[in-house]
């Protein structure tokens, strides 16, 4: 029965609410390859929430997974012939593994020293990609990465070519590690991370080895950035060294604050919130950027529960508004 | 009779302008600019430059040349998506633009796909060599060619500066500019008494220039560009290397750069540059004139370049008398006119056009007769590899 309740509230809600903007967003924005790279940078913001928001962990290395997933499976495609479910699988292993590598090490220290340990592994992940350049392209990229069709069982189901095709790939992929995370959420290891978050003294006397609990919220969220970079490269048949670079972890932190921390519904908001703004206003004003750093100042100060957070609160009070108008209305018929 | 010879008339001349209006095909040209981000200050004046070419060009096939620009944000992932989308969307064929070489390479790519043409004044050498492509065409002058015509006409002018130290950043482009450097050395018989590399994100050169200063050289070689070469070179004044060897700045932007540096910096010192302001052709004068009045100002580098750049393309739509891109490709294969740099060639094995390259050295503030004149242009010339030694390999 209890089984049952969960999964239904998996399975609904904010699953729900994701599920229809999946679906309208390439009716609503100019274009399929705007919204392909809103959900690739929404999956990328869900696997730092889950860090960020769930843990409490704050990790300038997401750009070693990310861009680690978009190497990986670029390379698995064009050396050893990787079809697209293989080159994902690929770059979600490579990410897992890479963020297992950084996670054993980071997790050792707590608060700002944390911080600069992931600081200083995506400091050394850049300059390995760089130095790397016979495999990873260096500074000029690695060009000519495929697209390959999507098979199942020896059976071509699309070839990806089209921008609404791809996109509805992606839109799959989003979908399923959305629900995936929600489940991770409402599971008792999710209830524990969230302990882990609040008071990871308090969780560690009560028996847990939270250590052991951060380094499997780090290999999760490494495999999801890892897909979301692999996918990122198959959109631009190219996988820039800007992927692995600090910039790339900032950008992701930023869209996770941004939709609001501890909201997978909130990554989606912040990804779209971000790509949109930078694709709008940069055509208006070249320093758009201050426009970003005044918005990011903004939900700081005034929605600290980020995007999300702040349309979760006006929902609340219009649904308390509305009650409170029901109730007086029952009041005065009562009275009449 | 005569009502029937004027409504056959009429039926005529109405068929006839619908033919006209349904014939002319509307020309838009993308220019792929980095007007925000990290590039912002270059990509202001490379879309100034393709704007002016479009709004001086007038009509092309029956109408007016339309231009978009699209903002890369100073990074190649954008840059891609953001053609992608103009490619899918609006059918863009035609572009031109993109500072950075990964931007270039990842673009040139995407529109050869699309069966488009793309100009490019971008650096890597890649574009027209191991990754050159049908749709990709460069206007800047490869590494080799900056080297050949920097170092060997110092060489050339003063055989007794026998020692030369290079600063080189490592990565692709950097260590193209290093290999032409040392073949020019061992054909010339020069010593090169030592080289320092950096990284792509290095801005504090006293490590460096004191390795070189310990080396003495006759000539330090800065193998670096854009903020990286003129901060090196700043610090190498403020060191006073300056009194002690010469320095050469094989690829500088041009007058950008020597405006940002300023005369007590650039004096003495040689600037290897794609583009002058002061060059005496019959179309840099037009284009010098048409800038002054359209922007108050001389033309610098990233201008020049992305002028020329959407003027040739627009070009080669009029000979090839339509907007198809493989055909538009195909007139500017082997290609000859009148670029700001005098006669200028696309080669048609490489797409790589045949321009030439200048030797400048800065100016003392005295000896500047306005505000631009930063420098003299001490020689000049084209410097190509041979078609025989490419790496283009196109299909």
């Amino acid at each position: 029965m209890n089984t049952s309740k969960k999964q239904a509230s998996i399975f609904s809600g904010v699953t729900l609410a994701a599920l229809a903007a999946v679906v309208l967003m390439p009716l609503l924005l100019p274009s399929a390859t705007l919204a392909t790279e809103i959900l690739i940078f929404a999956l990328a913001a869900l696997g730092c929430n889950l860090l960020l928001g769930y843990t409490g962990l704050l990790s300038f290395g997401q750009a070693i997974f990310f861009g680690g997933g978009a190497y990986v499976a670029s390379l698995t495609m064009i050396h050893l012939g990787f079809g697209l479910l293989g080159a994902l699988f690929a770059a979600m292993i490579a990410g897992a593994a890479l963020a297992a590598l950084v996670g054993l090490l980071a997790i050792r220290r707590t608060g700002i020293y944390f911080v600069m340990l992931t600081l200083a592994f995506t400091q050394m992940a850049y300059f390995l990609a760089y130095t790397l350049s016979d495999w990873t392209g260096g500074d000029n990229g690695l060009l000519d990465v495929p697209r390959p069709p999507l098979t199942l069982f020896g059976f071509e189901i699309s070839d990806l070519t089209s921008s609404y095709a791809f996109y509805t790939f992606v839109a799959v992929m989003f979908m399923l590690i959305f629900v995936f995370a929600r489940r991770v959420i409402h599971s008792p290891f999710g209830t524990t991370l969230v302990a882990i978050r609040e008071n990871e003294g308090r969780a560690s006397a009560v028996g847990f080895s939270t250590n052991h609990f951060k380094l499997l919220a780090f290999v999760i969220s490494g495999g999801i950035t890892g897909i979301a970079g692999a996918l990122y490269a198959m959109l631009l048949n190219f996988a820039p060294l800007s992927n692995i670079e600090l910039l790339m972890s900032e950008n992701i932190l930023i869209m996770t604050i941004i939709g609001g921390t501890g909201s997978l519904l909130g990554s989606l908001l912040g990804a779209g919130s971000i790509v949109m703004l930078g694709d709008l206003l940069s055509s208006v004003w070249p320093r758009w950027m201050i426009i970003l750093g005044i918005a990011l100042i903004a939900v700081v100060l005034f929605m600290p529960s980020g995007l999300w957070g702040g349309v979760e609160s006006l929902i609340k009070r219009w649904k308390e508004r509305r009650s409170g108008a029901s109730e007086k209305a029952a009041k005065e018929a009562e009275a009449k | 009779m005569q009502v029937t010879t004027w409504k056959k008339l009429l039926s005529v001349a109405v068929l006839s302008a619908t033919t006209a209006v349904c014939s002319a095909e509307e020309v838009t040209i993308y220019g792929v600019k980095s007007l925000s981000g990290s590039f912002a200050s270059y990509g202001k004046f490379a879309d100034m430059g393709s704007k002016l070419a479009v709004e001086e060009y007038g009509d092309l096939l029956g109408s007016p040349v339309k231009y978009e620009a699209i903002d890369t944000e100073g990074n190649a992932g954008k840059a891609v998506r953001k053609v992608q989308e103009a490619i899918s969307q609006d059918g863009a064929l035609f572009f031109n633009g993109a500072t950075l070489s990964s931007t270039a390479l990842a673009i040139g790519k995407e529109v050869d796909k699309a069966g488009g043409v793309f100009m490019t004044p971008a650096g890597a050498d890649e574009l027209t060599g191991t990754d050159c492509n049908m749709a990709t065409f460069r206007w800047s002058v490869p590494t080799y060619g900056a080297i050949h015509e920097t170092v060997e006409p110092l060489i050339k002018a003063h055989p007794e500066w026998k020692r030369w130290y290079t600063i080189t950043p490592q990565y692709v482009f950097g260590e193209a500019l290093l290999s032409n450097a040392e073949a020019v050395f061992e054909a010339e018989g020069i010593e090169h008494v030592g080289n320092s590399y950096h990284s792509l994100q290095e801005q504090e050169f006293s490590g460096y220039l004191t390795n070189a200063m310990a080396a003495k050289p006759d000539v330090l070689l800065l193998l670096n560009f854009g903020g990286q070469s003129s901060n090196a070179l700043r610090q190498a004044v403020n060191f006073g290397l300056k009194n002690e060897m010469k320095i050469l700045v094989a690829w500088s932007s041009g007058l950008d750069q020597l405006q940002e540096l300023g005369p007590d910096v650039a004096e003495g010192v040689y600037f290897g540059a794609q583009y002058w302001h002061t060059v005496e052709t019959p179309m840099n004068n037009e284009l010098v004139k048409s800038v002054r009045e359209a922007y108050d100002m001389a033309p610098n580098y990233p201008m020049a370049a992305d002028y020329i750049g959407t003027k040739v393309i627009l070009d080669a739509i009029a000979k090839a008398g339509s907007t198809d891109g493989a055909a538009v490709a195909k007139a500017l294969e082997g290609t000859v006119y009148q670029g700001p740099t005098g006669e200028e060639t696309v080669r048609a094995a490489d797409h790589q056009v045949l321009k030439d390259y200048y030797l400048l050295e800065g100016k003392a503030a005295s000896e500047m007769q306005d505000e631009d004149d930063f420098a003299e242009i001490i020689s000049s010339g084209e410097s190509f590899p041979d078609e025989s030694s490419l790496d283009c390999t196109r299909s």
